[in-house]
């Protein structure tokens, strides 16, 4: 099956495993990330690693990217106002 | 007999009490998540100003529905307002592409439901998780990771400001990403059903508060 695929330039699982985190920083040439997603179209396993990957990426950023101090006020702000029924 | 005066006292008295019973459950449930409410914001909308917009709106929502609000699971009631104000805001952005109103309405579910993969937010166990694993890393490792994946630089710029082959960097990165992809399986946290993404935020939010 994998000397198949080789032979018609498809990547094994294997293969994705080794790209996928360059292919989702879309560190690889082009053709290389066609097979990487062809690959990913028919492979659940592979698929679903994938997801986890990209998972991660959203909870980094929405959890511990860097945030600007000055808007945080300005909505701190905004709600204590809203608290003392200032605002609605 | 009640005379008409102290009627009107004892209604301004209650009208004084719930308000200030709003401005503490407020002050004690909304106020300390603000930080994450602006975190989910700005993952929502991928915008800093329409972010912002999207707080202020569920402040608003938050403290007109506080009085009805129990007391338990702060964070998960919040981020349900918040994504239901979100789905407001694309229906209010939407309005004037065509006349007939059901097909704008479809056009603005379907440009809420699918504004890309930072839509599906938040879910507590798998968040925590990653940080966890983010916070073990070595300064080597966490470096690569803050560069690349939440200032968005390419490998060579990563490269370029530490001083180090690219290889280095990718090196660095992938085995720092697959400590917390690893430290997610010890958990159980990497099969289809715990992935936030691919499940609605309700869902998640529901599933967390369980």
């Amino acid at each position: 099956m994998k000397l198949f695929k080789k032979m018609r330039g498809e990547l094994s699982c294997d293969d994705v495993m080794e790209v996928l985190q360059s292919y989702l920083d879309g560190e690889t040439d082009a053709d290389t990330a066609r097979k990487v997603a062809s690959h990913l179209d028919d492979c659940t396993d592979c698929d679903l690693e994938s997801s986890v990957y990209q998972n991660i990426r959203v909870s980094l950023s929405v959890n511990k990217a860097p945030i600007d101090p000055v808007v945080l006020d300005s909505l701190r702000h905004f709600g204590e106002r809203v608290s003392r029924g200032e605002i609605d | 007999m009640t005379r008409p005066e102290s009627e009107a006292e004892e209604s301004d008295a209650s009208a004084e009490a719930a308000s200030a019973a709003s401005t503490e459950a407020f002050n004690r449930y909304v106020l300390p998540e603000l930080e994450v409410l602006y975190r989910t914001a700005r993952s929502l909308t991928r915008n800093a100003t329409d972010a912002e917009d999207l707080v202020q709106d569920t402040l608003l929502r938050a403290y007109r529905a506080i009085d009805r609000f129990d007391g338990r699971y702060p964070k998960a009631w919040l981020l349900t307002i918040m994504r239901n104000a979100n789905i407001n805001r694309a229906r209010k952005k939407k309005p004037d592409l065509l006349d007939d109103p059901e097909l704008t309405f479809e056009r603005s579910v379907e440009f809420a439901e699918t504004s890309g993969p930072e839509e599906i937010v938040t879910d507590p166990m798998f968040d925590a998780s990653v940080i966890d694993a983010f916070d073990a890393l070595s300064n080597d490792f966490r470096q690569v990771v803050e560069l690349v994946d939440l200032n968005g630089l390419a490998y060579q710029e990563a490269a370029d400001i530490l001083g180090v082959p690219v290889g280095t960097v990718m090196s660095r990165l992938h085995r720092a990403r697959r400590r917390i992809r690893d430290h997610l399986g010890e958990h159980g946290l990497d099969s289809e059903a715990n992935l936030p993404r691919g499940s609605t935020m309700k869902d998640v939010v529901v599933g967390s508060a369980s």
